[in-house]
């Protein structure tokens, strides 16, 4: 399984990655609707990402969480009721809630914001 | 076969509020949609404030329970519905009782109430007695609501509600679309019974209930001749009620879940074991109802402590009784084979059990037996038992049958001392076939004292000290002589002795931080106004303070738990658009509380003669009691009274006691009333209507006669 | 003699706050410990010694029903 990872010595809180995956899924450039999140701190910065630890799929109350073909945890928003006690649940906080939406999203590993990180940050691991 | 169907108009639920309702009567079939008006949602917001206005309406003060106008009303409020906060899917019914012949309103979980407002509807009113049985079914995609005749012969809600469900869901996967609210079959023959409303759990794959327990709503129910409600309802989304703020909603719902995954497990640990966690700390400090309300605590309470039943609970996953309850109470024991009754040897779910369930049908009967305790509860449930009230009226029963009222004779052969579990599950399967002592059981303690005193020559006074019912009621399982403030909490109630309008023993009795009448009095107003608002709204009252924020403890008045209280504002506000206040909100409560009040006078009782509580309540009845706290009353008796117990017999000590604490109950009634508004006599005054925006005609009317 | 929720109690030597829980036989998880209005953070429990005289409450906040 593909797993995105994070090495925040290196990064330099360019936001590129976040702006790139909120393109990605929702047309967009708006950092708050990334499935990733870089937040300055007074050292390096706090990259959010999910380890796809699967804690959430046992959390829904409808099933609506599960692993897909390459054991990736998918949000089925057909199926989802918008009660995010995944985003409450989750250990790394990585399932996010932006107002415009009633279900909740989180990195699916395409990628792509590896793609665009200059220094190297963020990288995929086959886990 | 249909006898009546009808058509409506699917609608669109706006901030909260369909803004209509369905009246269905089952004498004539009627089935129409009433307009929520306005005034009913300034005055009444939803939840219980719509079934007691509905009700009030639909009865005179000379209305019984078993008449044809009597009304059920099911109707949720206008949170209610949302999955993002804990809590947020309750029902509330609203009857007058059998057992109070007063309105009952009671809190529930389930399905029912939040697919109802999702099919298009504020409240659901029954009226009306039908010939045969029926079922009504009501299709809230189609807009299709009907009245048909029954077919089911199972006569238990665990077999009707899932043969319910298998009928009208349209494959395995619509299953959680579907809810069943039912009975059993004591319902048909007692006055104690109860409704189940369920929920389909997708992960057991199986029906599951929750009870609309206290005061005989399910014997209105039968007596109506309904077998079961069914709501379909396709679709659910968290955004359903279309609010005015939708983020609000959901950033507080998070909020409380991440407190709730920090929290959870050091604090109550509701998610592994739900309410049954606190048996072994009620029997620490004395407060577990155990031998009928004679003492606190006993030495075999281990038998049936939280960590006993936790190890029943199968499933390791939290489950709660509506989409997005983090606190997860919600507990049930798998392949649970009960030993006796016509589900002997199958493999049924117990749902449970809940605190009060471990104590009314364990410690409070002497059943020290965990597996006991489960069998009566599987029982109680789908005969549609209220398990409060069994366990507290077979306590009574037991505690007259070793005093020599009851013997072998009278019940028919079961030997009902405490303690003895197999006899206690007969009495249960007999009022099940509605046989036998069962009959008598079930009508209530209030009239098993009339009967014991006429028919078995008891004495009166002794039946009234230990008969622990109030306004017609059982006491629910807490055991409150040492708490003054928790006799309040339980005899200056509206609908009788539940502990939903206030939970003050720790407070009062331990913490000592509500000394004086005034303060007792001032928490009497403030938290039976409080959880009110939980009923008008849909909401459950456990994510309020069985979970608490790390920094609870050093706000201003923990016990409110205030950044909760601002929660709760907050979604109001987020999904009406209006802009209340917590002072707001109690005010809200207050005019439904003091309507609640005026229905009672309007039906005859509602005054402080029915506010009065039995003396076991309040102190020790028996000299076995007393001398079984000997030190503690001994104590009471010199620091309070100045008396010197060495030179006192233990009648003396007992008399002392008990007219200093029949005098402290009659002070605090004085100071509570104040602080309500209310008269001497436990009227609401015209002031204090004026100051509400109550002060309408027709209640003014029926509470000028008592002023 | 300390004072713990607003009734009289009897002090002893080096008494910490564990212990007078203990004697008190306040076995709830959820108490929070003020002496003389200061909270107490459960980690200094075991080591907290209450003076005589002091004012104490073990506040439970215990939720019920
Ligand atoms: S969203 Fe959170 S809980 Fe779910 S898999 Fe990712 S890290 Fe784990
Ligand atoms: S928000 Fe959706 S995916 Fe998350 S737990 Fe709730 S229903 Fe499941
Ligand atoms: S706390 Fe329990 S009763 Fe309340 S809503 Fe959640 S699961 Fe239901």
């Amino acid at each position: 399984m593909k797993v995105l990872k994070k090495n925040p010595e290196k990064c330099i809180a360019c936001h590129a990655c976040e702006e790139t995956c909120s393109k990605l899924y929702f047309k967009e450039e708006n950092r708050e609707k990334a499935c990733l999140r870089i937040k300055e701190t007074d050292s390096y910065p706090e990259i959010t990402t999910c380890t796809q630890c699967g804690v959430c799929i046992d959390i829904c109350p409808v099933v609506a969480l599960s692993r897909d073909k390459r054991g990736i945890v998918r949000v089925e928003k057909k199926k989802c009721v918008g009660c995010f006690m995944c985003v409450g649940f989750c250990p790394e906080q990585a399932m996010f809630m932006h107002d415009d939406y009633i279900e909740p999203f989180k990195c699916v590993s395409c990628g792509q914001c590896v793609k665009v990180c200059p220094t190297g940050a963020i990288y995929m691991s086959e886990e | 076969m249909i006898l009546k169907e009808y058509k409506y108009e699917l609608g669109k639920i706006e901030r909260g509020y369909n803004n209509r309702s369905l009246y269905i009567n089952l004498s004539d079939n009627t089935i129409k949609e009433k307009e929520v008006t306005q005034f009913m949602k300034d005055k009444f917001i939803g939840g219980k404030g719509f079934g007691l206005w509905y009700l009030w309406n639909a009865v005179t003060p000379e209305t019984k329970w078993n008449d044809p106008e009597n009304e059920i009303v099911i109707a949720h409020g206008p949170i209610a519905g949302i999955t993002q906060y804990p809590g947020s899917g309750k029902s509330l019914v609203v009857t007058l009782s059998p057992l109070t012949h007063m309105p009952m309103d009671s809190n529930v979980g389930g399905y029912f109430g939040p697919y109802l407002k999702f099919s298009g509807f504020d409240a659901l009113e029954l009226q009306g007695k039908a010939e045969k049985d029926v079922i009504i079914f009501i299709d809230g995609n189609k807009g299709i609501v009907q009245i048909m005749e029954s077919d089911i012969e199972e006569k238990d809600s665990h077999l009707i509600a899932e043969i319910l469900t298998e009928r009208f869901a349209k494959d395995e996967e619509d299953k959680k679309n579907v809810s069943v609210v039912s009975t059993g079959s004591a319902a048909d023959h007692t006055l104690v019974g109860l409704l189940n409303f369920s929920f389909y759990d997708i992960r057991r794959k199986a029906v599951r209930l929750k009870q609309a327990g206290r005061g005989g709503i399910g014997t209105v129910f039968r007596d109506k001749k309904i077998k079961a409600l069914v709501v379909r309802f396709e679709g659910t989304k968290g955004n359903l009620n279309n609010a005015a703020d939708q983020g609000k909603i959901n950033r507080t719902g998070i909020k409380l879940h991440r407190e709730i995954c920090l929290l959870d497990d050091k604090q109550n640990r509701m998610r592994k074991i739900g309410t049954a966690n606190i048996i072994e700390i009620m029997d620490q400090y004395d407060l577990l109802p155990t031998h009928n309300y004679k003492f606190g605590s006993h030495k075999d309470t281990y038998k049936i402590s939280s960590d006993k039943f936790q190890a029943r609970v199968t499933q390791g996953l939290p489950d709660g009784c509506w989409y997005g309850c983090s606190l997860s109470c919600a507990k049930a024991a798998d392949d649970f084979i009960p030993q006796t009754g016509p589900y002997k040897g199958q493999k049924v779910i117990v749902d449970g059990p809940e605190y009060e369930n471990a104590a009314g049908l364990g410690s409070n009967i002497g059943v020290f037996d965990r597996d006991g305790v489960l069998e009566l509860n599987f029982y109680c449930d789908t005969y549609g038992v209220d398990t409060i009230s069994f366990g507290t009226l077979t306590a009574f029963i037991m505690e007259c049958y070793e005093n020599g009222i009851l013997d072998k004779e009278k019940t028919g052969g079961l030997e009902l001392y405490f303690g003895n579990k197999e006899a206690a599950l007969e009495l249960l399967h007999q009022m099940a076939r509605g046989e036998g002592f069962g009959k008598i059981a079930g009508l209530g303690i209030r009239r098993m004292k009339e009967i014991f005193i006429k028919e078995y020559g008891a004495d009166p006074d002794f039946v009234n000290d230990i008969g622990m019912e109030q306004k017609g009621l059982e006491f629910s399982e807490y055991l409150c002589k040492e708490s003054l403030a928790q006799q309040g909490g339980y005899g200056l109630t509206n609908k009788g002795p539940q502990h939903d309008e206030a939970w003050l023993i720790f407070m009062d009795m331990v913490n000592n931080q509500i000394p004086t009448f005034e303060d007792k009095a001032e928490a009497l107003h403030y938290f039976p106004m409080f959880r009110t608002w939980f009923g008008l709204m849909g909401l459950c009252k456990l994510p309020w303070n069985d979970i608490v924020p790390e920094n609870n403890k050093y706000t201003d008045e923990p016990a409110k738990i205030p950044e909760h209280v601002q929660n709760y504002v907050d979604l109001y506000n987020g999904i009406t658009g209006k802009n209340i206040d917590k002072h707001e909100l109690i005010r809200q409560s207050e005019r439904v509380y003091n309507f609640q009040r005026i229905f009672n006078i309007r039906m005859g009782y509602g005054k402080r003669i029915h506010d009065k509580i039995p003396y076991r309540a309040m102190g020790p009845v028996t000299e076995e009691e007393y001398l079984s706290r000997q030190e503690r009353y001994d104590k009471q008796l010199k620091e309070l009274l100045g008396l010197d117990p060495e030179n006192m017999t233990t009648q003396e000590k007992m008399a002392a006691l008990r007219k200093y604490r029949e005098e402290q109950y009659e002070k605090l009634t004085d100071a509570v009333y104040a602080r309500r508004g209310w008269t001497k006599d436990g009227v609401p005054t015209i002031e204090k209507l004026k100051e509400l925006g109550m002060d309408i005609p027709e209640l003014i009317e029926v509470v000028k006669k008592h002023l | 003699m300390i004072m713990v929720n607003g009734r009289e109690f009897p002090w002893e030597e080096g008494m910490t706050v564990k212990r007078l829980l203990e004697l008190k036989q306040y076995t709830y998880p959820r108490i929070t410990v003020k002496i003389n209005g200061e909270i107490i953070r459960e980690e200094e429990y075991d080591t907290r010694t209450i003076n005589d005289g002091d004012n104490v409450q073990c506040l439970h906040l215990m939720a019920g029903g």
